[in-house]
């Protein structure tokens, strides 16, 4: 597959604060590639700089093959932007909206009444075109930010943060639109600080922190870098203070926790861990209700690359 | 993608209740306050002479245009005046006793109007003093260009003020004569005409934030669109400039049709003039939000502050206009606002054109050079930070 954006070597600064330091990646035709990072991690500012709506010091950032400029039309074309921020008229309708931005693009007007009507049934809105946005609730304004952001069907699409403060029905419907996109054949580039998010969706990932990436591939390929293997979580009503020394000693646990009848035992990578957690419990005839396992997440990965949390 | 952007602009526009009220409900609602404070000039069976007093003090008597002229006031059968002439502690005296709506005097060659309270009488007083103040400046005006014409030749400088006088005067009729008193509010109206014309900064301001990615969100997904900058930028410009000459023309036949102000025979000199000072406005909102690199609010504050100096040099609050053009006489001759402002008294001072034309044309200059400026500064415009 041939690349969609190429970055090579981006370095932007805001006065002494390196926000982008020296970025290089590319983005493949058909995929979903998440730019996860804390805030102020420079996830947006090298959007812009792609979008060529910021200046840059260095590097070289090519769409489509072709060096992207802000006069380059046969690119824009081609592009579509979900801003982080809501960004419509409020004097004007939902579907007055979409038909408005998406005019930007398409000239022909029964071609783009077809798109407006397509990028309504995506978001979900059929039943809100004639409500202001004032009227619509947070999660149906970022529905419509989309909307305005994709009706023209572009080929690549970015969106940036486009779930923050949204309900979850919203936030379904959001991803669920996106990946409706790609099906349909475009290329995303999805910004957040949401891991679950990226998790769901992304077919790559890379990870920022302070305008470097720190690591990049898929979920498999990232979480593989975590020293964890697993973390398991065990409701114990009542634990002798002798018996939870004891868990420190089962092969491959990293770290033990207990706090209000909850166990929480880190494994490192390592075979039959569960198994040999099992044993000890029968051995020790240690009274439990439920056992919950879990792989390690992305914040894990970020965590131990970084030392702090995605959220921080 | 010009008419489909011009269309939903114009029509946010449109819907905006701010803006709408602004640059369109508000001259209106001003044009009916001023009907109502003008509304006893015309009634002349209900207008009475009230006291004044003036400061007959050398000072006053070496201002002998504006004297003379003043004291026409207080003479006759239908005179405006009950005139005192009298010294300064007198005059404060008959101030503080109520016997007097106000006193005039002189200070450095400046006329001033002192009043204790406002009212119907001290507007009367003080809008008639402003009033004569500016036509002795433009009869002093006159008498020393003719003089400056003869080029050191001996000339009789009587006779070149008797004739400014006479010039003023004609274009200028009697100050008892009823169509003076319409054209005294005529003047107001024309302030208000101007003031109105200047909201189209305030306009294009907005309609050009929405194309600026620095400022809006809106701005940033115009700016990654397909479209070029100068053909959104100009229909933005144009659907603000078209509900701003709307409102501009509604304006000035709602006074001259509804409010029954006397415009003469120069209603459409009053229409041209206006539509180019709102293009003028319009550019210089424009070339404001392109120069100044700050958020939206203070951007919108700033052009407010620069449209209302501009109409403070102007003279639109009063009698400033001769203060600023003696303080700084650069200042009105390439201020939009000092050059539509300047354009209407000309009509109202002048038979001759020039001086409008020559207004108009500058505004036309200034326009072009605003606009030329702000899409050079535009293109292929990248930020360093948004």
């Amino acid at each position: 597959m041939k690349n969609v954006i190429d970055v090579k070597h981006l370095t932007k600064s805001y006065k002494s604060n390196k926000a982008v330091d020296d970025l290089s990646f590319a983005v493949k035709e058909g995929e979903i590639l998440g730019l996860l990072g804390p805030n102020g991690s420079g996830k947006s500012t090298t959007m812009n700089c792609i979008l060529s709506l910021l200046k840059f010091e260095a590097g070289e950032i090519k769409i489509f093959g072709k060096e992207m400029a802000p006069d380059a039309y046969d690119i824009k074309t081609k592009v579509g932007v979900v801003f982080q921020d809501v960004a419509v008229f409020d004097e004007l309708t939902v579907y007055e909206n979409i038909d408005y931005f998406c005019g930007l693009y398409v000239e022909d007007k029964a071609t783009r009444a077809q798109y407006v009507e397509d990028a309504l049934k995506l978001v979900g809105l059929e039943e809100n075109k004639s409500q202001y946005p004032k009227q619509l609730s947070g999660g149906l304004l970022r529905r419509l930010n989309i909307a305005c952001g994709i009706a023209h069907k572009p080929k690549l699409i970015f969106l940036d943060e486009p779930t923050v403060a949204v309900d979850p029905q919203s936030r379904n419907n959001i991803l669920e639109g996106i990946k409706k996109l790609r099906e349909d054949g475009a290329t995303v580039v999805y910004t957040t600080h949401y891991m679950e998010e990226v998790e769901i969706l992304c077919d790559r990932v890379i990870i920022l922190d302070h305008g470097k990436i720190i690591a990049s591939g898929t979920n498999d390929e990232l979480k593989a870098l975590a020293k964890i293997e697993e973390k398991v979580t065990i409701e114990i009503p009542d634990l002798a203070p002798e018996k939870l020394a004891g868990f420190d000693k089962i092969k491959n646990v990293s770290e033990v926790e207990y706090d209000n009848g909850i166990l929480k035992i880190v494994y490192r990578k390592g075979k039959n861990n569960l198994i040999d957690m099992m044993e000890y419990l029968k051995e020790n005839m240690i009274q439990y209700n439920k056992i919950f396992s879990e792989r390690p997440t992305l914040n894990d990965v970020f965590l131990e690359l970084t030392g702090k949390e995605l959220r921080d | 993608m010009f008419w489909h952007n011009y269309k939903y602009a114009l029509k946010a526009l449109c819907k905006n209740r701010m803006l709408v009220f602004w640059t369109t409900i508000f001259p209106f609602i001003l044009a009916i306050l001023f009907n109502l404070a003008f509304a006893r000039l015309h009634d002349y069976d209900v207008f009475e002479p009230f006291n004044v007093a003036v400061v007959n003090d050398e000072a006053y008597q070496n201002e002998k245009v504006f004297s003379e002229a003043f004291k026409t006031l207080g003479e006759g059968d239908e005179k405006l005046f009950n005139i005192e002439y009298t010294d300064k502690d007198r005059a404060e005296e008959l101030l503080e006793n109520g016997d007097v709506d106000g006193y005039v005097y002189v200070v450095d060659g400046k006329k001033k109007v002192k009043i204790k309270e406002n009212g119907t009488n001290q507007t009367v007083l003080t809008m008639t003093t402003e009033q004569i103040s500016q036509s002795a400046k433009i009869i002093d005006d006159i008498a020393m260009s003719e003089i400056a014409k003869s080029a050191g030749q001996p000339v009789d400088v009587v006779a070149i003020y008797q004739n400014a006088v006479k010039v003023v005067t004609e274009a200028e009729p009697n100050v008892k004569d009823e169509s003076h008193v319409m054209n005294v509010v005529s003047v107001e109206f024309y302030s208000l005409i101007a003031m109105a014309c200047m909201q189209g900064a305030m306009l294009s301001c907005e309609m050009m934030n929405r194309c600026m990615p620095n400022i809006t969100n809106r701005g940033k997904r115009v700016a990654i669109a397909p479209t070029r900058k100068g053909i959104i930028v100009a229909s933005n410009l144009l659907a603000g400039y078209t509900m701003l000459f709307v409102s501009i023309i509604a304006l000035i036949f709602f006074t001259r049709f509804i409010l029954g102000v006397e415009y003469g025979d120069n209603i459409p000199f009053i229409c041209l003039l206006a539509a180019i000072g709102g293009l003028t406005a319009t550019m210089l909102g424009m070339f404001l939000s392109v120069i100044l690199k700050t958020r939206e609010s203070l951007k919108n504050v700033i052009i407010v502050v620069v449209t209302m100096l501009g109409s403070l040099f102007a003279g639109m609050f009063g009698a400033m206009k001769m203060f600023f053009d003696e303080m700084i006489p650069i200042a009105n001759k390439i201020s939009p606002v000092g050059l539509i402002t300047d354009g209407f008294y000309s009509l109202y001072y002048y038979e001759d054109m020039t001086r409008f034309y020559i207004n108009v044309i500058s505004l036309v200059v200034i326009s072009i050079l605003l606009f030329v400026f702000s899409i050079r500064s535009l293109r292929r415009q990248r930020y360093d930070s948004i």
